[in-house]
């Protein structure tokens, strides 16, 4: 790839990134919203393969595109085109100051970004760091132990998702096995 | 072998909540039929999580005692999981904390008809959790150590699905605490642009190399504190505890108060101590002491104003814990000068852990299935009337007031002494102050329950009979007494367990 090809190939990719979050904000249709973040997460899987990170890019498209954006759709559409007013005026205050405070703390970082010279990582990696291969070989050798200690963190979170969801059921039984109690 | 050894208490958690569901699923089908049955199998579930409890925290006492030094390949996951002295005293006090928390969820689920065997389950992989968090070493296992211990408790903390209080509390609580976790995650990534390293020796290393501060350091150093901040519930990030602590079961708010609380302080040590642990890093004119030294009194000073106007005793208790949580602070201010200052953190921990698992112990004591005791109202006259629920009540409330010879006035003792000596004057006369404010709200508990009487026609509370909160509470109590008499012993361990370097 040449490197002018490259640039128009960042660029183009960038400018969809942008366009993508736009239209997740600023949209009023929940559904374009949602679109608008796919279109948003598809660019930035794009800019991860330019950077040779095939695996990341690929577990862009298969965790955010495949199991979020379909996840909010399933909400959006279970909710239905009822469930948020047109125009919210609620906290708006609260808004306009978030955004503010976060507008200048990115102006904030983005300064120092500029002037800091002595930001030591900012060298290339090599083309095969962040490979298939490479976290393969990482995860099952040198980092094994965080590898087997992450199936606790799923565990307790597939315990605590059927805990929260059976809940209202489990005390439906009980309450309803407790008052043909007395009989 | 020795290294399965040195695991133990990790590994017999984990397995014990498998073999625990295992059982619970496999014991279901054949009680659904009668709801006493049902009941009966998920009180099994509280003695087999506390033995489980049990059988870890021995297995870390056989560790302690065998001596880590002489544990081959106990080194071998050292980034990862670090097993020294300081996590095997942790893995102790968890395991205590669980053990006491599984006592009382074993009387107040079934009395309050919320007897499910995943809150067990829950118990289990979150103590897990904390376990993981006190011995990480690397910022990867810190964070996946801290998730796990947080969703168990945003779980347990939703867990009365039909209280729009619990729902509430647990979606404040995950909302929140996934936030702070995000946030602490930006930092964790900073640390890693700048440093190149993800274990906390290396970080700490390549940060004391480096002759000039990077703002992105700095920058990091605030995210990362924030997130630990958060975590030991301190004041400009406490307002979930309250609403979260009062909507919870109360075993699972007994869990958050101790066990949570003491991984996020062994977390908070680990990483400040050995990250941020040298040169400008730890130096009072420009490193983290003054920023915690500032939240620590803001922390004691708020939390205790405002536990002293509220009308539930369990609200109060919650404001108590984040009172306390300043206090703590103050110790790992301490530690900023004499690394011993380590010492006295623990010890407080393991005071503070039996004062509170006792006292929200006793307050599920004194209320039965619809009529849970919670305001000060409920309580009063109950000193008479029922002598053996308020008796333990009185001497948890002492204990966490800091009054002799119970393990809280020790606590207090080691850390102000720990304070004075690192030549913090002025902190620990606030904080001495702050422990004068406390003990009033702490002694209005005992003016209800030994000199009022309940208003005529006020509902009359009645303790309800439970030989689990009665075993929990015989637990903390000798535990109270023993370490406010012979508190030697457990200081010269917590000594031991002290962190080098």
């Amino acid at each position: 790839m040449t490197p002018w090809l490259g640039l128009v190939y960042f660029y183009l990719l960038a400018a969809l990134t942008v366009i993508g979050a736009l239209v997740a904000v600023f949209n009023t249709n929940p559904i374009r919203c949602a679109m608008g973040l796919l279109l948003l997460i598809l660019s930035m899987a794009g800019l991860f393969l330019a950077l040779h990170a095939e695996f990341l890019a690929a577990i862009q498209l298969i965790v955010y595109a495949g199991a979020i954006v379909v996840l909010f759709l399933f909400v959006i559409m279970l909710l239905g085109p009822s469930a948020t007013p047109p125009r919210d005026h609620r906290g708006r205050v609260i808004r306009a100051t978030g955004s503010a405070l976060f507008a200048i703390l990115s102006a904030g970082g983005m300064v120092l970004a500029w002037r800091a010279s002595h930001f030591p990582m900012m060298h290339n990696v090599d083309h095969d760091f962040g490979g298939v291969g490479a976290i393969g070989r990482a995860l099952f050798t040198d980092e094994v132990a965080p590898f087997e200690l992450s199936s606790a963190l799923l565990m307790v979170a597939v315990v605590g998702a059927v805990a929260v969801a059976r809940g209202k059921q489990g005390v439906h039984k009980l309450s309803a096995s407790s008052k043909s109690e007395p009989t | 072998m020795l290294l399965a050894f040195a695991l133990s208490p990790f590994l017999i958690l984990g397995i014990g909540a498998l073999l625990l569901m295992l059982a619970e699923a496999f014991a279901a089908p054949s009680s659904r039929n009668r709801a006493g049955d049902n009941e009966e199998s998920a009180r099994g579930q509280a003695l087999g999580a506390t033995m489980v409890f049990l059988a870890a925290g021995a297995f870390a006492a056989g560790v302690w005692l065998y001596g880590i030094d002489d544990l081959e390949g106990a080194s071998s996951l050292a980034p990862w999981l670090m097993i020294d002295r300081f996590t095997v005293f942790f893995e102790m006090l968890l395991c205590l904390g669980g053990a006491l928390a599984s006592l009382l969820a074993g009387g107040y689920l079934p009395e309050h008809n919320l007897n499910r065997g995943e809150f067990y389950a829950l118990l289990l992989f979150s103590t897990l959790g904390a376990m993981i968090l006190a011995a990480a070493g690397d910022l990867l296992t810190v964070f996946l150590g801290l998730e796990t211990m947080s969703i168990g408790a945003y779980a347990m903390t939703a867990f009365r699905r039909t209280s729009s209080r619990s729902a509430e509390g647990g979606l404040k609580y995950f909302l929140l605490g996934s936030f702070a976790a995000a946030v602490m995650l930006y930092g964790f990534a900073l640390l890693y642009g700048v440093t190149a390293h993800t274990d906390l020796a290396g970080i700490g290393a390549s940060l004391a190399a480096g002759s000039a501060k990077s703002p992105f350091a700095i920058l990091a150093l605030a995210l990362v504190l924030v997130g630990l901040v958060f975590k030991v519930s301190a004041v400009p990030f406490h307002m979930w505890t309250p609403d979260a602590y009062e909507g919870a079961p109360t075993p699972a708010t007994t869990f958050m108060a101790i066990a949570v609380k003491s991984a996020a302080f062994a977390m908070m040590l680990r990483i400040l101590l050995t990250s941020f642990g040298t040169g400008a890093w730890i130096s009072w004119a420009s490193g983290w002491p003054p920023v915690l030294a500032w939240i620590s009194v803001l922390t004691m000073t708020v939390a205790n104003l405002i536990a002293g106007r509220q009308d539930s005793v369990k609200r109060m208790l919650a404001y108590s814990s984040i009172a306390h949580a300043g206090y703590l602070l103050l110790g790992v201010v301490a530690c900023s000068r004499s690394p011993q200052a380590t010492a006295s953190i623990l010890f407080y921990l393991l005071a503070y852990t039996a004062s509170t698992a006792g006292a929200f112990g006793a307050l599920i004591l004194c209320g039965r299935r619809g009529a849970e005791a919670v305001s000060y109202e409920d309580l009063s006259g109950i000193g008479r009337r029922h002598p053996g629920a308020a008796l333990p009540f009185a001497l948890f409330l002492l204990s966490l007031a800091g009054i002799p010879p119970t393990a809280g006035f020790f606590g207090k003792w080691f850390i102000f002494r720990s304070v004075i000596d690192g030549g913090f004057y002025v902190l620990a006369v606030i904080a001495l102050l702050n422990s004068v404010v406390g003990a009033y709200y702490y002694l209005r508990v005992l003016v209800f329950m030994y000199m009022r009487e309940p208003a005529a026609g006020a509902p009359v509370a009645t303790p309800m009979r439970s030989g689990y909160v009665a075993a929990a509470l015989l637990i903390s109590a000798i535990l109270v007494i023993a370490l406010g008499i012979t508190p030697g012993t457990t200081l010269d361990m917590a000594q031991a367990a002290g962190l080098t370097g």
